[in-house]
Protein backbone atom coordinates (compact mmCIF):
# COMPACT_ATOMS: atom_id res chain seq x y z
CA UNK A 1 0.00 0.00 0.00
CA UNK A 2 1.41 3.34 -1.39
CA UNK A 3 2.41 5.41 1.33
CA UNK A 4 0.87 3.88 4.60
CA UNK A 5 3.80 5.58 6.99
CA UNK A 6 3.67 8.81 6.00
CA UNK A 7 -0.37 8.60 6.19
CA UNK A 8 -0.46 7.04 9.19
CA UNK A 9 2.56 9.90 10.60
CA UNK A 10 -0.16 12.56 9.44
CA UNK A 11 -3.17 10.99 10.93
CA UNK A 12 -1.39 10.29 14.41
CA UNK A 13 -0.42 14.47 14.47
CA UNK A 14 -3.58 15.42 13.33
CA UNK A 15 -4.92 13.30 16.55
CA UNK A 16 -1.99 14.72 19.32
CA UNK A 17 -2.99 17.91 18.31
CA UNK A 18 -6.79 17.83 18.88
CA UNK A 19 -9.31 18.50 22.05
CA UNK A 20 -10.44 15.30 21.18
CA UNK A 21 -7.78 12.47 22.46
CA UNK A 22 -8.25 14.08 25.75
CA UNK A 23 -11.86 14.86 25.58
CA UNK A 24 -12.51 10.97 24.60
CA UNK A 25 -9.67 9.57 27.62
CA UNK A 26 -11.97 12.21 29.97
CA UNK A 27 -15.26 10.89 29.32
CA UNK A 28 -14.11 7.26 29.49
CA UNK A 29 -12.55 7.85 32.88
CA UNK A 30 -16.32 7.94 33.98
CA UNK A 31 -16.78 3.98 33.58
CA UNK A 32 -13.55 2.95 36.96
CA UNK A 33 -15.49 6.47 38.52
CA UNK A 34 -18.74 5.29 38.25
CA UNK A 35 -17.79 1.49 39.33
CA UNK A 36 -15.77 2.89 41.98
CA UNK A 37 -19.08 4.34 43.45
CA UNK A 38 -21.12 1.65 42.75
CA UNK A 39 -18.88 -0.39 45.19
CA UNK A 40 -18.61 2.21 47.53
CA UNK A 41 -22.59 2.02 47.54
CA UNK A 42 -22.55 -1.52 47.66
CA UNK A 43 -20.31 -2.17 50.30
CA UNK A 44 -22.63 -0.21 52.83
CA UNK A 45 -25.91 0.73 51.21
CA UNK A 46 -27.10 2.32 54.87
CA UNK A 47 -24.14 4.59 55.34
CA UNK A 48 -24.76 5.47 51.35
CA UNK A 49 -28.13 6.89 51.84
CA UNK A 50 -26.80 8.54 54.62
CA UNK A 51 -24.48 10.40 53.17
CA UNK A 52 -26.86 11.38 50.37
CA UNK A 53 -24.75 9.13 47.49
CA UNK A 54 -27.81 7.62 46.82
CA UNK A 55 -31.42 8.45 47.75
CA UNK A 56 -33.55 6.53 50.39
CA UNK A 57 -36.12 5.46 47.43
CA UNK A 58 -33.51 3.77 45.60
CA UNK A 59 -33.80 0.49 44.87
CA UNK A 60 -30.47 -1.07 44.47
CA UNK A 61 -30.21 -4.32 41.97
CA UNK A 62 -28.86 -7.85 43.27
CA UNK A 63 -25.17 -7.35 43.84
CA UNK A 64 -21.95 -7.17 45.90
CA UNK A 65 -18.86 -5.28 46.50
CA UNK A 66 -16.14 -7.59 44.86
CA UNK A 67 -13.90 -7.49 42.23
CA UNK A 68 -15.40 -9.94 39.99
CA UNK A 69 -18.50 -7.50 40.31
CA UNK A 70 -16.80 -4.59 39.41
CA UNK A 71 -14.96 -6.50 36.89
CA UNK A 72 -18.22 -7.35 35.36
CA UNK A 73 -19.26 -3.76 35.31
CA UNK A 74 -15.93 -2.39 33.82
CA UNK A 75 -16.63 -5.16 30.97
CA UNK A 76 -20.22 -4.36 30.61
CA UNK A 77 -19.41 -0.40 30.38
CA UNK A 78 -17.05 -1.08 27.86
CA UNK A 79 -19.58 -2.85 25.81
CA UNK A 80 -21.94 0.02 25.96
CA UNK A 81 -19.66 3.33 26.60
CA UNK A 82 -17.11 1.67 23.85
CA UNK A 83 -19.93 1.48 20.98
CA UNK A 84 -19.97 5.31 21.73
CA UNK A 85 -17.23 6.59 22.52
CA UNK A 86 -15.18 4.63 19.64
CA UNK A 87 -17.60 5.73 17.68
CA UNK A 88 -17.24 9.02 18.40
CA UNK A 89 -13.51 8.44 17.94
CA UNK A 90 -14.06 7.22 14.32
CA UNK A 91 -16.27 10.06 13.44
CA UNK A 92 -13.65 12.81 13.92
CA UNK A 93 -11.21 10.72 12.49
CA UNK A 94 -13.29 10.78 9.26
CA UNK A 95 -16.10 13.40 9.40
CA UNK A 96 -13.48 16.07 10.28
CA UNK A 97 -12.10 15.59 7.14
CA UNK A 98 -15.23 17.31 5.64
CA UNK A 99 -16.49 19.53 8.16
CA UNK A 100 -12.67 21.56 7.77
CA UNK A 101 -12.95 20.46 4.12
CA UNK A 102 -9.37 18.90 4.10
CA UNK A 103 -11.11 15.77 2.20
CA UNK A 104 -10.43 17.36 -1.12
CA UNK A 105 -6.56 17.57 -0.24
CA UNK A 106 -6.26 13.75 0.31
CA UNK A 107 -7.49 12.74 -3.04
CA UNK A 108 -4.77 13.79 -5.51
CA UNK A 109 -1.76 12.91 -4.22
CA UNK A 110 1.19 10.22 -4.67
CA UNK A 111 -0.24 8.49 -1.08
CA UNK A 112 -2.85 6.15 -2.51
CA UNK A 113 -6.41 6.65 -1.16
CA UNK A 114 -5.93 3.45 0.42
CA UNK A 115 -3.04 4.14 2.45
CA UNK A 116 -4.62 7.09 3.92
CA UNK A 117 -7.99 5.20 4.77
CA UNK A 118 -6.12 2.38 6.12
CA UNK A 119 -4.06 4.71 8.36
CA UNK A 120 -7.13 6.40 9.82
CA UNK A 121 -8.18 3.06 10.43
CA UNK A 122 -5.12 1.65 11.92
CA UNK A 123 -5.12 5.39 13.73
CA UNK A 124 -8.80 4.46 15.38
CA UNK A 125 -7.56 0.42 16.43
CA UNK A 126 -4.78 2.32 18.54
CA UNK A 127 -6.95 5.16 19.99
CA UNK A 128 -9.39 2.88 21.30
CA UNK A 129 -7.00 0.13 22.72
CA UNK A 130 -5.36 2.89 24.21
CA UNK A 131 -9.00 4.18 26.48
CA UNK A 132 -9.43 0.35 26.90
CA UNK A 133 -6.13 -0.09 28.58
CA UNK A 134 -6.34 3.43 30.58
CA UNK A 135 -9.64 2.59 31.48
CA UNK A 136 -9.05 -0.46 32.47
CA UNK A 137 -5.71 0.39 34.67
CA UNK A 138 -7.74 3.39 36.56
CA UNK A 139 -9.92 0.54 37.14
CA UNK A 140 -7.33 -1.32 39.14
CA UNK A 141 -6.44 1.75 40.59
CA UNK A 142 -10.32 2.60 41.70
CA UNK A 143 -10.83 -1.02 43.04
CA UNK A 144 -7.54 -0.79 45.08
CA UNK A 145 -8.64 2.61 46.30
CA UNK A 146 -11.89 1.44 47.33
CA UNK A 147 -10.79 -1.72 48.99
CA UNK A 148 -12.89 -4.39 47.77
CA UNK A 149 -12.60 -8.23 48.27
CA UNK A 150 -12.11 -11.21 45.73
CA UNK A 151 -9.00 -10.02 43.44
CA UNK A 152 -6.61 -12.88 42.73
CA UNK A 153 -4.12 -12.71 39.86
CA UNK A 154 -6.29 -15.21 37.45
CA UNK A 155 -9.37 -13.59 38.08
CA UNK A 156 -7.79 -10.29 36.82
CA UNK A 157 -5.96 -11.79 34.00
CA UNK A 158 -9.41 -13.49 33.01
CA UNK A 159 -11.10 -10.25 33.65
CA UNK A 160 -8.46 -8.55 31.41
CA UNK A 161 -8.62 -10.19 28.51
CA UNK A 162 -12.92 -10.31 28.61
CA UNK A 163 -12.94 -6.63 29.10
CA UNK A 164 -10.10 -6.40 25.96
CA UNK A 165 -12.65 -9.03 23.13
CA UNK A 166 -15.18 -6.64 24.22
CA UNK A 167 -13.42 -3.61 22.88
CA UNK A 168 -12.13 -5.52 19.88
CA UNK A 169 -15.56 -6.63 19.53
CA UNK A 170 -16.38 -3.01 19.42
CA UNK A 171 -13.67 -1.94 17.26
CA UNK A 172 -15.12 -4.46 14.28
CA UNK A 173 -18.60 -2.33 13.97
CA UNK A 174 -16.90 1.15 13.76
CA UNK A 175 -16.25 0.80 9.60
CA UNK A 176 -19.72 1.38 9.73
CA UNK A 177 -19.14 4.41 11.35
CA UNK A 178 -16.41 5.49 9.15
CA UNK A 179 -18.78 4.69 6.24
CA UNK A 180 -21.41 6.96 7.57
CA UNK A 181 -18.46 9.59 8.71
CA UNK A 182 -17.54 9.33 5.09
CA UNK A 183 -21.22 9.04 2.78
CA UNK A 184 -22.93 11.65 5.75
CA UNK A 185 -19.35 13.39 4.56
CA UNK A 186 -19.76 15.04 8.86
CA UNK A 187 -20.24 14.24 12.00
CA UNK A 188 -23.39 14.18 12.36
CA UNK A 189 -24.24 10.82 9.98
CA UNK A 190 -21.95 8.63 12.04
CA UNK A 191 -23.15 10.04 15.71
CA UNK A 192 -26.75 9.55 14.24
CA UNK A 193 -25.85 5.73 13.18
CA UNK A 194 -23.83 4.87 16.69
CA UNK A 195 -27.04 5.83 18.64
CA UNK A 196 -29.17 4.14 16.72
CA UNK A 197 -27.29 1.11 16.49
CA UNK A 198 -27.46 0.81 20.24
CA UNK A 199 -30.56 1.46 20.11
CA UNK A 200 -31.32 -0.92 17.65
CA UNK A 201 -28.64 -3.88 19.55
CA UNK A 202 -31.05 -3.25 22.54
CA UNK A 203 -33.68 -4.15 20.66
CA UNK A 204 -32.70 -7.03 19.21
CA UNK A 205 -31.43 -8.47 22.66
CA UNK A 206 -34.65 -8.00 23.92
CA UNK A 207 -36.64 -10.02 20.99
CA UNK A 208 -33.78 -12.49 21.45
CA UNK A 209 -32.27 -12.00 18.08
CA UNK A 210 -28.72 -10.36 19.81
CA UNK A 211 -26.96 -13.47 18.99
CA UNK A 212 -27.52 -13.22 15.24
CA UNK A 213 -27.84 -8.93 15.32
CA UNK A 214 -23.46 -8.24 14.89
CA UNK A 215 -24.41 -5.00 16.91
CA UNK A 216 -25.79 -7.18 20.03
CA UNK A 217 -23.04 -9.53 19.84
CA UNK A 218 -20.42 -7.24 22.41
CA UNK A 219 -23.00 -6.41 24.96
CA UNK A 220 -24.38 -10.02 25.02
CA UNK A 221 -20.05 -10.75 25.03
CA UNK A 222 -19.94 -8.59 28.20
CA UNK A 223 -22.70 -10.62 30.12
CA UNK A 224 -25.34 -7.54 30.36
CA UNK A 225 -28.00 -10.02 29.56
CA UNK A 226 -27.25 -13.02 31.61
CA UNK A 227 -24.47 -15.30 31.34
CA UNK A 228 -21.64 -14.81 29.19
CA UNK A 229 -21.55 -15.64 25.74
CA UNK A 230 -25.37 -17.91 26.67
CA UNK A 231 -26.75 -17.54 23.50
CA UNK A 232 -23.65 -16.51 21.57
CA UNK A 233 -22.33 -19.03 18.69
CA UNK A 234 -20.13 -19.54 16.42
CA UNK A 235 -22.86 -17.87 14.00
CA UNK A 236 -22.57 -14.42 16.01
CA UNK A 237 -18.94 -14.27 15.58
CA UNK A 238 -19.23 -14.56 11.69
CA UNK A 239 -22.31 -12.04 11.90
CA UNK A 240 -19.63 -9.23 13.33
CA UNK A 241 -16.89 -10.34 11.06
CA UNK A 242 -19.22 -9.73 8.49
CA UNK A 243 -20.30 -6.68 9.70
CA UNK A 244 -16.47 -5.77 9.59
CA UNK A 245 -15.65 -6.67 6.56
CA UNK A 246 -18.70 -5.56 4.87
CA UNK A 247 -17.77 -1.96 6.65
CA UNK A 248 -14.05 -1.83 5.55
CA UNK A 249 -14.90 -2.90 2.46
CA UNK A 250 -17.90 -0.05 1.47
CA UNK A 251 -15.29 2.75 3.24
CA UNK A 252 -12.79 1.47 1.18
CA UNK A 253 -14.86 1.35 -1.79
CA UNK A 254 -16.16 5.22 -1.39
CA UNK A 255 -12.64 7.12 -1.11
CA UNK A 256 -11.68 5.07 -4.35
CA UNK A 257 -15.19 5.48 -6.37
CA UNK A 258 -17.78 7.90 -5.10
CA UNK A 259 -17.68 11.36 -6.26
CA UNK A 260 -15.48 13.89 -3.91
CA UNK A 261 -17.60 17.47 -4.78
CA UNK A 262 -16.66 18.43 -1.59
CA UNK B 1 5.91 16.15 -26.33
CA UNK B 2 2.72 15.32 -24.82
CA UNK B 3 0.46 17.54 -23.87
CA UNK B 4 0.38 18.64 -20.18
CA UNK B 5 -3.53 18.75 -19.68
CA UNK B 6 -6.08 16.69 -22.28
CA UNK B 7 -9.57 15.88 -22.37
CA UNK B 8 -12.06 14.12 -24.92
CA UNK B 9 -15.72 14.55 -24.81
CA UNK B 10 -15.64 15.43 -21.16
CA UNK B 11 -18.81 15.16 -19.85
CA UNK B 12 -20.48 14.53 -16.34
CA UNK B 13 -23.94 14.90 -14.65
CA UNK B 14 -25.27 15.47 -10.80
CA UNK B 15 -28.68 13.80 -11.56
CA UNK B 16 -30.51 16.21 -13.94
CA UNK B 17 -27.94 18.53 -14.12
CA UNK B 18 -25.59 18.83 -17.00
CA UNK B 19 -22.61 20.11 -15.11
CA UNK B 20 -19.89 19.73 -18.04
CA UNK B 21 -20.78 18.84 -21.47
CA UNK B 22 -18.23 17.58 -23.96
CA UNK B 23 -15.67 19.24 -23.07
CA UNK B 24 -12.15 19.12 -25.05
CA UNK B 25 -9.69 20.66 -23.63
CA UNK B 26 -5.86 21.08 -25.15
CA UNK B 27 -2.98 22.39 -22.56
CA UNK B 28 0.20 22.98 -24.43
CA UNK B 29 3.02 22.58 -21.35
CA UNK B 30 4.69 25.67 -20.48
CA UNK B 31 0.80 27.30 -21.27
CA UNK B 32 -0.94 29.51 -18.63
CA UNK B 33 -4.20 28.50 -19.14
CA UNK B 34 -6.99 30.94 -18.05
CA UNK B 35 -10.36 29.07 -17.11
CA UNK B 36 -13.10 31.71 -17.37
CA UNK B 37 -17.09 31.13 -16.47
CA UNK B 38 -19.85 32.37 -14.55
CA UNK B 39 -20.71 30.87 -11.61
CA UNK B 40 -21.47 27.14 -11.94
CA UNK B 41 -20.48 27.37 -15.56
CA UNK B 42 -18.33 24.15 -14.75
CA UNK B 43 -15.44 24.94 -13.90
CA UNK B 44 -14.64 23.35 -10.60
CA UNK B 45 -16.80 20.27 -12.15
CA UNK B 46 -13.96 20.13 -14.72
CA UNK B 47 -10.83 20.95 -12.36
CA UNK B 48 -12.50 18.12 -10.01
CA UNK B 49 -12.41 15.62 -13.35
CA UNK B 50 -8.71 16.46 -14.35
CA UNK B 51 -7.74 15.71 -10.47
CA UNK B 52 -9.63 12.43 -10.45
CA UNK B 53 -12.02 13.71 -7.95
CA UNK B 54 -14.87 12.85 -9.88
CA UNK B 55 -15.53 10.40 -12.83
CA UNK B 56 -16.81 11.73 -15.75
CA UNK B 57 -19.86 9.98 -17.41
CA UNK B 58 -17.96 10.27 -20.64
CA UNK B 59 -15.25 11.48 -22.05
CA UNK B 60 -11.53 11.15 -21.08
CA UNK B 61 -8.48 12.82 -18.60
CA UNK B 62 -5.39 12.79 -19.80
CA UNK B 63 -2.93 14.92 -17.06
CA UNK B 64 0.85 14.95 -18.53
CA UNK B 65 0.47 12.26 -20.46
CA UNK B 66 -1.48 9.36 -18.44
CA UNK B 67 -4.73 8.76 -17.83
CA UNK B 68 -6.05 9.95 -14.93
CA UNK B 69 -8.75 7.10 -13.91
CA UNK B 70 -10.46 5.08 -11.17
CA UNK B 71 -8.86 4.52 -7.44
CA UNK B 72 -7.24 8.08 -7.48
CA UNK B 73 -4.76 6.83 -10.32
CA UNK B 74 -2.76 10.16 -11.85
CA UNK B 75 0.66 11.74 -12.44
CA UNK B 76 0.07 13.19 -8.67
CA UNK B 77 3.93 13.35 -7.74
CA UNK B 78 4.12 16.30 -10.31
CA UNK B 79 0.57 18.02 -10.20
CA UNK B 80 0.05 20.50 -7.81
CA UNK B 81 -3.45 21.54 -7.04
CA UNK B 82 -5.63 24.63 -4.62
CA UNK B 83 -9.66 23.42 -5.39
CA UNK B 84 -12.29 25.95 -4.48
CA UNK B 85 -11.55 27.19 -1.20
CA UNK B 86 -8.00 26.83 0.56
CA UNK B 87 -8.44 24.40 3.88
CA UNK B 88 -6.21 23.37 6.36
CA UNK B 89 -6.09 21.68 9.79
CA UNK B 90 -6.89 24.67 12.18
CA UNK B 91 -5.32 23.00 15.66
CA UNK B 92 -2.18 22.20 13.45
CA UNK B 93 0.55 25.62 12.47
CA UNK B 94 1.69 26.06 8.98
CA UNK B 95 4.70 24.32 9.31
CA UNK B 96 2.69 21.35 10.68
CA UNK B 97 0.55 22.00 7.72
CA UNK B 98 2.62 21.81 4.97
CA UNK B 99 4.77 19.01 6.80
CA UNK B 100 1.91 16.75 6.42
CA UNK B 101 1.78 18.10 2.57
CA UNK B 102 5.55 17.15 2.47
CA UNK B 103 4.86 13.51 3.89
CA UNK B 104 1.85 13.04 1.25
CA UNK B 105 3.58 14.15 -1.77
CA UNK B 106 6.06 11.94 -0.30
CA UNK B 107 8.90 14.77 -1.05
CA UNK B 108 12.31 13.18 1.08
CA UNK B 109 13.83 16.67 1.38
CA UNK B 110 12.51 18.19 4.42
CA UNK B 111 13.63 21.60 3.73
CA UNK B 112 11.56 22.03 1.26
CA UNK B 113 8.77 22.96 3.95
CA UNK B 114 11.36 25.91 4.65
CA UNK B 115 11.55 26.97 1.31
CA UNK B 116 8.11 27.37 0.56
CA UNK B 117 7.22 29.19 3.54
CA UNK B 118 9.73 31.59 2.39
CA UNK B 119 8.95 31.62 -0.74
CA UNK B 120 4.82 32.43 -0.48
CA UNK B 121 5.55 35.12 2.34
CA UNK B 122 4.45 33.13 5.28
CA UNK B 123 7.83 32.44 7.68
CA UNK B 124 6.12 35.04 10.06
CA UNK B 125 3.03 32.89 10.71
CA UNK B 126 4.91 29.77 10.46
CA UNK B 127 4.17 28.69 14.06
CA UNK B 128 0.65 30.01 13.82
CA UNK B 129 -2.02 27.98 13.77
CA UNK B 130 -3.88 27.89 10.75
CA UNK B 131 -7.36 28.52 12.39
CA UNK B 132 -6.12 31.90 13.35
CA UNK B 133 -4.89 32.95 9.59
CA UNK B 134 -6.98 35.39 7.62
CA UNK B 135 -8.33 34.26 4.76
CA UNK B 136 -5.49 35.89 2.58
CA UNK B 137 -2.94 33.54 4.80
CA UNK B 138 -4.87 30.42 4.16
CA UNK B 139 -5.14 31.00 0.43
CA UNK B 140 -0.66 31.63 0.77
CA UNK B 141 -0.36 28.46 2.99
CA UNK B 142 -2.97 26.66 0.15
CA UNK B 143 -0.63 27.96 -2.64
CA UNK B 144 2.30 26.64 -0.53
CA UNK B 145 0.83 22.83 -0.26
CA UNK B 146 0.12 23.20 -4.57
CA UNK B 147 3.83 24.33 -4.77
CA UNK B 148 5.56 22.62 -2.21
CA UNK B 149 6.68 19.81 -4.25
CA UNK B 150 8.02 22.12 -7.28
CA UNK B 151 5.05 20.44 -9.80
CA UNK B 152 5.19 20.33 -13.58
CA UNK B 153 1.53 21.63 -13.50
CA UNK B 154 -0.36 23.74 -11.35
CA UNK B 155 -4.16 23.39 -11.06
CA UNK B 156 -5.51 26.65 -9.54
CA UNK B 157 -9.00 27.67 -8.25
CA UNK B 158 -9.55 31.25 -7.54
CA UNK B 159 -6.02 31.95 -6.55
CA UNK B 160 -6.25 35.19 -6.56
CA UNK B 161 -9.09 34.47 -3.69
CA UNK B 162 -8.62 36.74 -0.61
CA UNK B 163 -5.53 38.10 -1.13
CA UNK B 164 -4.95 41.77 -1.24
CA UNK B 165 -4.05 43.77 -4.49
CA UNK B 166 -0.19 43.08 -3.63
CA UNK B 167 -0.52 39.92 -2.90
CA UNK B 168 -2.69 39.30 -6.32
CA UNK B 169 0.81 41.40 -7.67
CA UNK B 170 2.86 38.71 -5.83
CA UNK B 171 1.45 35.20 -7.58
CA UNK B 172 0.90 36.33 -10.70
CA UNK B 173 4.35 37.18 -10.61
CA UNK B 174 5.55 33.66 -9.20
CA UNK B 175 3.25 31.89 -11.57
CA UNK B 176 4.88 34.00 -14.34
CA UNK B 177 8.07 32.93 -13.40
CA UNK B 178 7.14 29.40 -12.84
CA UNK B 179 5.79 29.83 -16.22
CA UNK B 180 8.68 31.41 -17.84
CA UNK B 181 11.52 30.30 -16.02
CA UNK B 182 10.52 26.27 -15.12
CA UNK B 183 8.41 25.25 -17.57
CA UNK B 184 5.46 25.08 -15.39
CA UNK B 185 2.16 24.63 -16.72
CA UNK B 186 -0.63 26.53 -15.17
CA UNK B 187 -4.24 25.29 -15.40
CA UNK B 188 -6.47 28.08 -13.51
CA UNK B 189 -9.73 29.31 -13.11
CA UNK B 190 -10.78 32.75 -12.16
CA UNK B 191 -13.54 35.12 -12.16
CA UNK B 192 -11.24 37.95 -11.93
CA UNK B 193 -11.21 38.33 -15.43
CA UNK B 194 -8.79 41.20 -15.87
CA UNK B 195 -6.48 38.96 -13.86
CA UNK B 196 -6.76 36.38 -16.42
CA UNK B 197 -6.33 39.11 -19.00
CA UNK B 198 -2.91 39.64 -17.62
CA UNK B 199 -2.03 36.44 -16.76
CA UNK B 200 -2.60 33.55 -19.30
CA UNK B 201 -1.25 32.77 -22.81
CA UNK B 202 -4.44 30.91 -23.44
CA UNK B 203 -8.01 31.46 -22.12
CA UNK B 204 -10.89 29.18 -22.40
CA UNK B 205 -14.30 30.35 -21.87
CA UNK B 206 -16.57 27.85 -20.03
CA UNK B 207 -20.91 27.95 -19.94
CA UNK B 208 -23.01 26.33 -19.47
CA UNK B 209 -21.20 23.27 -18.82
CA UNK B 210 -19.56 23.67 -22.61
CA UNK B 211 -16.14 25.35 -23.73
CA UNK B 212 -17.79 28.09 -25.86
CA UNK B 213 -14.35 29.55 -26.56
CA UNK B 214 -11.00 28.83 -26.62
CA UNK B 215 -8.41 31.77 -27.60
CA UNK B 216 -4.76 32.71 -27.19
CA UNK B 217 -4.03 35.96 -25.71
CA UNK B 218 -2.96 37.72 -28.85
CA UNK B 219 -5.81 36.07 -30.87
CA UNK B 220 -8.20 37.74 -28.05
CA UNK B 221 -6.51 40.88 -28.41
CA UNK B 222 -7.54 40.74 -32.14
CA UNK B 223 -10.97 39.62 -31.41
CA UNK B 224 -11.72 42.08 -28.52
CA UNK B 225 -14.24 44.54 -30.09
CA UNK B 226 -12.45 48.34 -30.34
CA UNK B 227 -14.27 51.65 -30.62
CA UNK B 228 -13.13 55.70 -31.29
CA UNK B 229 -14.82 57.20 -28.68
CA UNK B 230 -15.53 61.16 -29.42
CA UNK B 231 -16.39 63.90 -27.02
CA UNK B 232 -17.10 67.84 -28.09
CA UNK B 233 -18.75 70.50 -26.71
CA UNK B 234 -20.96 70.97 -29.75
CA UNK B 235 -22.07 66.90 -29.73
CA UNK B 236 -24.64 67.07 -32.17
CA UNK B 237 -22.33 69.43 -34.88
CA UNK B 238 -19.62 66.60 -34.35
CA UNK B 239 -22.60 63.79 -35.18
CA UNK B 240 -23.78 66.00 -38.49
CA UNK B 241 -20.41 65.94 -39.71
CA UNK B 242 -19.23 62.43 -39.30
CA UNK B 243 -22.66 61.15 -41.04
CA UNK B 244 -21.94 63.71 -43.57
CA UNK B 245 -18.63 62.25 -43.90
CA UNK B 246 -19.94 58.24 -44.16
CA UNK B 247 -19.60 56.99 -40.98
CA UNK B 248 -21.93 55.09 -38.57
CA UNK B 249 -22.01 56.97 -35.36
CA UNK B 250 -23.59 56.10 -32.07
CA UNK B 251 -24.54 58.49 -30.50
CA UNK B 252 -24.46 57.91 -26.26
CA UNK B 253 -25.35 60.06 -23.54
CA UNK B 254 -22.02 62.53 -24.06
CA UNK B 255 -20.33 60.72 -26.35
CA UNK B 256 -20.25 59.15 -30.34
CA UNK B 257 -19.28 56.03 -30.65
CA UNK B 258 -17.55 54.89 -34.02
CA UNK B 259 -16.50 51.05 -34.47
CA UNK B 260 -15.86 51.04 -38.31
CA UNK B 261 -12.03 50.31 -38.70
CA UNK B 262 -11.56 53.31 -40.75
CA UNK B 263 -12.19 55.40 -37.83
CA UNK B 264 -10.23 53.16 -35.51
CA UNK B 265 -7.28 52.99 -37.92
CA UNK B 266 -7.26 56.89 -38.49
CA UNK B 267 -8.48 58.70 -35.03
CA UNK B 268 -6.29 61.71 -36.39
CA UNK B 269 -8.06 61.76 -39.76
CA UNK B 270 -11.17 61.98 -37.49
CA UNK B 271 -9.87 64.84 -35.22
CA UNK B 272 -8.76 67.07 -38.54
CA UNK B 273 -12.48 66.04 -39.74
CA UNK B 274 -14.41 67.44 -36.96
CA UNK B 275 -12.06 70.80 -36.54
CA UNK B 276 -12.83 71.72 -40.28
CA UNK B 277 -16.67 71.05 -39.66
CA UNK B 278 -15.94 73.46 -36.83
CA UNK B 279 -16.99 70.47 -34.22
CA UNK B 280 -13.26 70.34 -32.90
CA UNK B 281 -13.22 67.17 -30.28
CA UNK B 282 -12.67 67.67 -26.55
CA UNK B 283 -11.66 64.11 -26.38
CA UNK B 284 -10.99 61.75 -28.43
CA UNK B 285 -9.93 57.67 -27.61
CA UNK B 286 -9.84 54.36 -28.90
CA UNK B 287 -11.02 52.11 -25.84
CA UNK B 288 -10.42 48.62 -26.01
CA UNK B 289 -12.88 45.83 -24.78
CA UNK B 290 -11.80 44.20 -21.92
CA UNK B 291 -12.20 40.49 -21.43
CA UNK B 292 -14.78 40.90 -19.00
CA UNK B 293 -16.50 42.62 -21.22
CA UNK B 294 -15.61 40.93 -24.21
CA UNK B 295 -17.25 37.07 -21.98
CA UNK B 296 -20.53 39.16 -21.10
CA UNK B 297 -21.36 39.57 -24.83
CA UNK B 298 -20.14 36.17 -25.62
CA UNK B 299 -22.59 34.77 -22.59
CA UNK B 300 -24.83 37.24 -23.56
CA UNK B 301 -25.01 35.28 -27.27
CA UNK B 302 -25.03 32.36 -25.93
CA UNK B 303 -27.24 32.30 -23.19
Amino acid sequence: MNGLLPAFWAEALKARRSRAIWLTAAGFMMLPLVGGLMMIILKDPVRAREMGLISAKAQLAAGVADWPTFFGLLTQGIAIGGAIVFAMVTAWVFGREFSDRTAKDLLALPTSRAAIVAAKFILIAWWALGLALLVFAAGLAMGNAVVIPGWSADLTWRSFWAFLAVALLDLMLLPFVALFASMGRGYMAPLGWAFLSVFLAQIAAILGWGDWFPWSVPALFSGMAGPRAGDLGLHSYVAITLAFVTGLAATFFWWQRADHTR
Amino acid sequence: MTLAIETNGLSKSYGPVRAVESVDLRVERGEIYGFVGLNGAGKTTTIRSLLGMVRPDAGSVRVLGQAVGPRGRGPWQQVGHLVEAPAAYPELTVRENLEIARRLQQIADAGAVARIIERLGLASYTDRKAGALSTGNLQRLGLARALLHEPALIILDEPANGLDPAGVVEIRELLQELARQKGVTVFMSSHILTEVDRLATLVGLIHHGRLVEELAADELDRLRARRLEVRARDLDAARRALAAAGFSVTAGDDTLLLTEARALDAPDEIARLLVDAGAPPTRLAVEEENLEEYFLRLTEQGA
